[in-house]
């Protein structure tokens, strides 16, 4: 390939820079940083990109600082867009937090009154992004909640147990954080997007 | 009339008396009541006095007790904004990196313990908008001293959502395995493939300025990265009494000795969630900086009696000055791809390197090329800890001697996400009798951080 003479093309080089860094428009300094993600979009950003060259690390392997610059990293590294590495970083962040161990008893019949949520409400905010709103999985290693004899028919202690302490799932690169990453999800609220995901995904 | 009144004042005075005394005794009685009940009063008095006392001697020691839970409230708040600043000021300092450490046991060598590398990377990050990036590489060298390199040191200057301004040595974006795949903990083997290691037909790092981001297609997505740096230097070698290329140094060098810059960059199109498809380019002019022996030459010479450093001894024509050799075209194309199902893995890279004609200068000679391509794939075994590898490198080079075909296979125990047991063998197929031909195993302990 035939280039430029080198004093002309110096020139093309430094005003491309210059252009390029004067069309674009740096993030304003104000307020926190970064701005909040989307916890749904960074579960299945994080599932989709990340495993495509490495393992994957567990979220509590690093504090939520040591997140921000590790995201920033694979920003550049990987070539995300800003938008993704925040989505990212929201899910790792909210993920981080130390399971606490509970028994979770589940209730026959209707959800608690107590949870403010419905159990359909819940799993469309939180479910949704790895689990599909079908129940069949959208990211790698999902499980598929419409098999028959599938990951429904576990018991309801095993099934709570796994939902509120976490759960890595056979061929699943990426192990399920605790209460799908929403630590402020109570005993009630899991018992109702059990009943929901029962009442919907499992075929007689 | 006087008897008639004296009569009157007695039966006055009886009469009182008879109500007075009966009256008397009443009054006692009321009396003896009151007394009673004064005293009732006086206790109860003392009692509410009491009380009371012992109640204003609770709120003070209330209050006393509230000041104190005011004042630890006031410190832990205290306590709080400071652990808050600690944890997000404007500026995140943050050590990250890998190291690894193992045996290797070749064909034709005794085995022995090694230290790959410790690498550790540091963050510097201001806000959202800049950010630090340096990595070192620290090794043991055979003689036991240590060798350390800068890795890549980049200023990362994010302008936008999709594009970040990148200055400084940066590790180049040909191809995947350099930029994303190098790490120890990440590869899946104990080994780069044949051609995509230091001084192969891929190259290493760059130093200069590079644009880089991502952005969205409709529901797919696309990245992107395209660079200007000082380019390769060429390496010489004195073969058959003939100087030849021996080799192509792209290791990010701090000058540009022919005068020209690289232009280069990369393309990685996601059609498909885990599906990534990459085309990568470079074009500039590179220049002969350096001569040493052929490559089976040199290894076969005593350390006493060759000296890298001086060619005028195994180029007796050449007169040290290498400012007249001229700048010769440097050419890269590579494609790669990676694809991932589950636990599942599949990827491959093809890159080629070519050097043009030289007409004159010392290194006279024609053209040459580099190229090299693999493909492997990896399966985590689910439930368990353990993950497998497998793959096959065909690296050709203008010298046979290093023209090799490689199986690799590979076992790995994951004791973490980030820290890896592998066992590696290396089915190895070159020239008869070079380095290229020998098999071997390795075991690497790799740990990522």
């Amino acid at each position: 390939m035939r280039t430029l003479d080198g004093f002309k093309r110096h020139w093309v080089l430094a005003f491309s820079l210059t252009m390029t860094a004067l069309a674009v428009s740096p993030t304003a300094v104000s307020g926190g940083f970064p701005e909040p993600g989307d916890f749904s979009r960074g579960a299945s950003s994080w599932a989709n990109n990340c495993s495509r060259c490495h393992n994957m690390r567990d979220p509590q392997d690093l504090r939520d600082d040591q997140w921000v610059t590790t995201a920033f990293h694979m920003r550049v590294r990987a070539g995300l867009t800003g938008q993704q590495t925040r989505d990212i970083l929201t899910f790792l962040q909210e993920s981080n937090n130390v399971a606490v161990a509970q028994t979770v008893a589940f209730n026959e019949g209707s959800a608690p009154a107590s949870s403010s949520l419905s159990g359909a409400e819940i799993y469309t905010q939180g479910c949704v992004a790895c689990h599909g709103a079908n129940g069949k999985g959208t990211v790698p290693g999902a499980p598929d909640f419409t098999k028959t004899n599938g990951r429904l028919s576990q018991s309801d202690e095993v099934l709570l147990r796994n939902m509120s302490q976490g759960v890595q799932s056979p061929g699943s690169p990426m192990a399920m954080p605790p209460k799908g990453g929403n630590s402020s999800l109570t005993e009630a609220g899991l018992q109702s997007v059990l009943v929901y995901m029962r009442s919907t995904f499992v075929t007689q | 009339m006087s008897n008639n009144h004296t009569g009157h004042w007695r039966l006055v005075l009886a009469t009182v008396m008879a109500i007075a005394i009966p009256l008397s005794a009443t009054a006692d009685e009321n009396y003896d009541q009151l007394k009673a009940q004064v005293e009732l009063l006086q206790q109860q008095l003392a009692q509410v006095q009491q009380t009371l006392a012992e109640y204003q001697q609770q709120n003070i020691e209330k209050e006393q007790a509230s000041r104190e839970v005011s004042r630890e409230v006031s410190e832990l708040k205290v306590d709080v904004a400071e652990a808050a600043a600690w944890k997000q000021p404007n500026t995140l300092i943050h050590m990250s990196g890998y190291a690894d450490v193992g045996y290797a046991n070749s064909e034709n060598s005794d085995g022995s313990f090694n230290v790959g590398s410790f690498s550790p990377i540091f963050h510097y990050q201001y806000r959202d908008q800049v950010m630090l990036e340096s990595e070192l590489e620290l090794e043991v060298a055979d003689d036991g001293s240590t060798d350390l390199a800068l890795e890549y040191l980049t200023i990362d200057y994010f302008l936008n959502d999709y594009v970040t301004l990148v200055g400084g040595k940066f590790l180049s974006p040909i191809g995947q395995f350099r930029q994303n795949l190098h790490p120890s903990w990440i590869n899946k083997l104990a080994s780069a493939p044949p051609g995509f290691g230091h001084d192969g037909a891929a190259p290493v790092s760059e130093l200069g300025f590079q644009v880089r981001g991502g952005f969205p297609i409709g529901d797919m997505f696309a990245n992107y990265a395209v660079y200007v740096s000082n380019g390769p230097q060429l390496l010489a070698a004195v073969e058959d009494g003939e100087v030849e290329l021996e080799g192509i140094e792209a290791e990010g060098f701090g000058s540009d000795p022919d005068g020209e810059k690289t232009f280069g960059g990369r393309f990685g199109f996601l059609p498909l969630p885990g599906l990534e498809i990459g085309f990568s380019a470079a074009t500039g002019k590179a220049a002969v900086t350096g001569i040493e022996l052929a490559h089976g030459e040199a290894e076969e010479a005593e350390p006493d009696e060759h000296d890298e450093d001086d060619p005028e001894e195994m180029a007796p024509d050449f007169d040290g000055d290498f400012s007249n050799e001229p700048a010769r075209s440097y050419d890269v194309i590579g494609a790669d791809f990676a694809w991932g199902l589950n636990t599942f893995n599949l990827r491959g890279e093809y890159v080629r390197t070519k050097i043009g004609d030289d007409e004159i200068g010392l290194t006279a000679s024609h053209g040459a090329s580099w190229k090299s391509w693999y493909v492997q794939g990896s399966y985590h075994f689910p439930t368990t800890k353990w993950e497998t590898a497998l793959r096959y490198t065909d690296f050709d080079s203008p010298h046979s001697s290093q023209d090799q075909q490689q199986w690799a296979v590979g076992l790995n125990y994951l004791i973490t996400g980030s820290v890896l047991a592998k066992i590696t063998y290396e089915f190895n197929d070159g020239q008869a009798d070079s380095q290229a031909d020998f098999n071997r195993w390795m075991f690497q302990l790799a740990y990522g951080f």
